[in-house]
């Protein structure tokens, strides 16, 4: 296995490869804790970090969430390297040190990666080339992959001259500080090496201090690491096969453990997952379960897939069992009050439960059957109700002051029931009859609205009582034939 | 589906029925002096007398009709159980009769589930009524039969619907039983709206509901039947004037 600390066979220019020198501190020289401040930690941290940056300069023509995109794609290879990925301007960086041993050489990590990065980024439909360098400091590898140079740096002693080659154009400033740099005589990194540092910060800010300080790995550097996304899927063979899917529930439960064990872990729910039967020769059945409030219990989920079990006929007896989660959402828990168990909290708890029993329903009934409604101000009688699927109702974030406007003016009284399609009633000899003969009791109020529209509404609503005792909200066309109607009842 | 034996279920409660009907009958006084006795008559909702009216105990919740209490065993509708509203035809009021109970359901943040209404449940009149839409589920009348008596069955035994409302013209008495057990189990009360009675009907409670024709009595008034109700022995009419809650509530 080749050294790393061996130079010589590198894809480097002569200039930047520094010399192959192991420094090791004796232990006794150490600087003691008190000297720890700057010097201290930098060379502590020394022997364990190697930073490899991968720079994709085609990046920068995309937009900010594509190229955040693209990157998170790209990051996935390299998580195959290292477990450190982090994200960087057009740049991914990842600690290479801890594996270079295991893979045989940086050489062998860079074939490693090429050929994957090229495919990826043909498949994104970008130029298949990347710049790359490494070096033991995060700033100092993106500075260098920035320059193009593809170079690769040891040992931080040699860091300050490699660095000090770059043109000042990989510090990616602004135009003002570029011209203010380029009129003090500064084209390379070097010349500003030697400027006194106060003076830099007066003229630059700290944020070009801090980055120079980086690079020299004088500054500590925190990085955050690409979390790769969660992903879960768990399949069960049978040991032989099943046509009864109450006896598949056991199976069913160990597999909805192991996901709200993951889960838990992982301190995530979920809101949809896939629940595949598998059948010989045959294609599986699907179970969607999306649920109306992301869960990880595993009883909730058995309930759940339970009821769709019950609903459903299996084609062929099953041989295998799939749970597939497509939809992960942060796990929110609820603070209990710890003093009195006041009204909102005991509302909070019963509404929890009643998500669950409302999920039931929607899996045994299907979504549209259960509605909840809502008024809206509005004129005309069959528009001022609306039924919702209960979908829907938990997109309307709180159902806006309910009937606020029809209690500030009080209008004639309602009926309970409303008719979808008004009946038409039966005029004889001056007297109206629905089943039995009907007296008025009440009214006329007359509503009219929707002349804009085709359906011009102009109607006279009265109260009135059938021979038998109903209570009847009824109206007159004032339009066309001057028809009676029957339009809801007062239950 | 299993079978629920009825003296399994039921058992003691015949037996405490008939024990107290004839002590009752015989020497009174031994029972009424005994304070122990009523303490128990007026905070069990198990126990009762059977040939006693209502007004012994006051474990019921109060109807909002002090006429209807009155004659209602346990002064008000049962904590829990299975009720059957009979109103020959809609729009007798039979829905206002429960107006203030679902006032006081909704206030208790629990919920109310409707089970396939026979006409569009119409939502300015229930605010009108002070009752809150968002509190308010309602199951399509589409749903075939099965599911809606599994939604209903399911509603009960949860207990966070607070009221459960069923439109369900003639049931089996096998699955009234079953739907009464789930109502016990759940603690909640179940409300089925017919048309017609049924005699051999297995529900705790069952009054009718009757509108007056428009030359005998006003719009608001309709008369009220109890018909059977656990501690009542025989028919109680009272006559209610409805839609008082609902003016009061405006105003």
């Amino acid at each position: 296995m080749e050294d790393p600390n061996s130079t010589s066979q590198l894809p480097l220019p002569p200039p930047l490869s520094g010399k192959a020198e192991v420094v090791k501190l004796p232990l006794r020289d150490r600087p003691s804790l008190a000297l720890k401040n700057k010097v201290g930690r930098a060379q502590s941290k020394k022997p364990t970090s190697l930073w490899y940056a991968v720079y994709f300069p085609q990046l920068a023509e995309l937009s900010e969430s594509q190229q955040d995109e693209q990157l998170n794609v790209l990051a996935a290879l390299l998580e195959n390297i290292s477990a450190t990925v982090s994200f960087h301007p057009q740049a991914l960086i990842c600690e290479i040190r801890s594996s270079l041993k295991y893979f045989g050489g940086i050489e062998a990590i860079h074939n490693k990666l090429k050929g994957p990065l090229a495919e990826q980024l043909k498949q994104l439909a970008l130029p298949e080339y990347f710049l790359y360098a490494a070096c033991p400091t995060v700033t100092g590898s993106l500075l260098l992959a920035r320059s193009g140079h593809n170079g690769l740096i040891y040992q931080q002693d040699n860091l300050r001259s490699a660095l000090g080659q770059l043109s000042t154009d990989v510090l990616n400033l602004n135009k003002e500080q570029n011209r203010r740099l380029y009129n003090m005589g500064i084209r390379h990194l070097r010349d500003i090496w030697r400027l006194p540092t106060s003076d830099l910060y007066k003229r630059f800010g700290s944020d070009f201090i801090n980055l120079l300080h980086r690079a020299l790995n004088l500054a500590p550097e925190p990085t955050r690491n690409y979390v790769p996304p969660p992903a879960f899927s768990t399949t069960y063979d049978l040991p032989y096969e099943i046509d009864s899917l109450d006896r598949l529930l056991p199976v069913a439960d160990e597999m909805l453990e192991q996901l709200s064990e993951f889960l838990q872990r992982r301190d995530l729910c979920t809101s949809h997952l896939l629940f595949l039967l598998k059948h010989e020769k045959r294609s599986s059945t699907v179970i969607n379960m999306s649920l109306r409030q992301p869960s990880r219990s595993s009883k909730h989920l058995l309930m759940l897939l339970g009821t769709h079990f019950s609903n459903l006929t299996i084609p062929a007896p099953v041989i295998a069992a799939k749970i597939k989660v497509k939809k992960f959402d942060a796990f929110i828990t609820n603070s209990e009050s710890l003093l009195s168990e006041d009204k909102s909290t005991k509302k909070q708890y019963s509404d929890n439960n009643l998500n669950q029993f409302m999920e039931q329903l929607k899996a045994k009934l299907g979504g549209h059957f259960v509605n909840s409604i809502k008024t809206i101000a509005e004129h005309c009688p069959e528009y001022a109700t609306q039924q919702m699927t209960y979908e829907k109702m938990e997109k309307i974030e709180k159902p806006y002051g309910v009937g606020q406007e029809l209690k500030k003016n009080p209008i004639s009284p309602r009926p309970l029931f409303l008719l979808e399609k008004p009946e038409q009633l039966v005029l004889r000899n001056g007297k109206l009859y629905h089943r039995k003969s009907i007296e008025i009791i009440s009214g006329p109020e007359r509503i009219e609205t929707y002349w804009w529209s085709g359906t011009d509404v102009r109607r006279d609503y009265y109260v009135a009582l059938e021979q038998n005792g109903s209570r009847l909200w009824i109206y007159r066309e004032r339009s066309g034939e001057n028809n009676w109607y029957l339009h809801g009842y007062f239950a | 589906m299993k079978s629920y034996s009825e003296s399994s279920a039921k058992a003691p409660e015949p037996l405490f029925n008939r024990a107290y009907s004839h002590a009752d009958v015989g020497n009174q006084d031994n029972i009424a002096g005994s304070p122990s006795i009523d303490e128990l008559l007026n905070h069990n909702a198990n126990l009762w007398r059977g040939c006693d009216m209502a007004g012994q105990g006051i474990h019921g919740r109060s109807t909002g009709y002090p006429q209807l209490d009155s004659i209602l065993p346990g002064r008000g509708w049962p904590q829990k159980g299975l009720i059957e509203i009979i109103s020959p035809q809609w729009g007798m009021g039979e829905l206002q009769l429960l107006i203030p109970l679902m006032r006081s359901v909704i206030e208790q943040g629990h919920w109310i589930l409707w089970v396939s209404p026979p006409h569009l449940l119409y939502a300015p009149a229930l605010v009108q009524a002070g009752i809150s839409t968002d509190q308010v589920l309602v199951v399509n009348l589409e749903t075939s039969c099965k599911d809606a008596l599994w939604s209903i069955e399911k509603a009960l035994q949860t207990n966070n619907c607070g009221l459960v409302l069923a439109w369900q013209t003639w049931l089996p008495g096998k699955v009234l039983r079953r739907l009464q057990l789930a109502a016990e189990t759940g603690g909640t009360l179940g409300v089925l709206f017919k048309h017609r009675d049924s005699k051999y009907s297995q529900s705790k409670m069952r009054l009718q509901i009757k509108g007056f024709p428009p030359q005998a009595g006003s719009f608001n008034k309709a008369e009220v039947t109890i018909i059977k109700a656990r501690g009542n022995f025989q028919p109680l009419t009272t006559q209610l004037e409805l839609y008082r809650h609902h003016s009061q509530h405006t105003a």
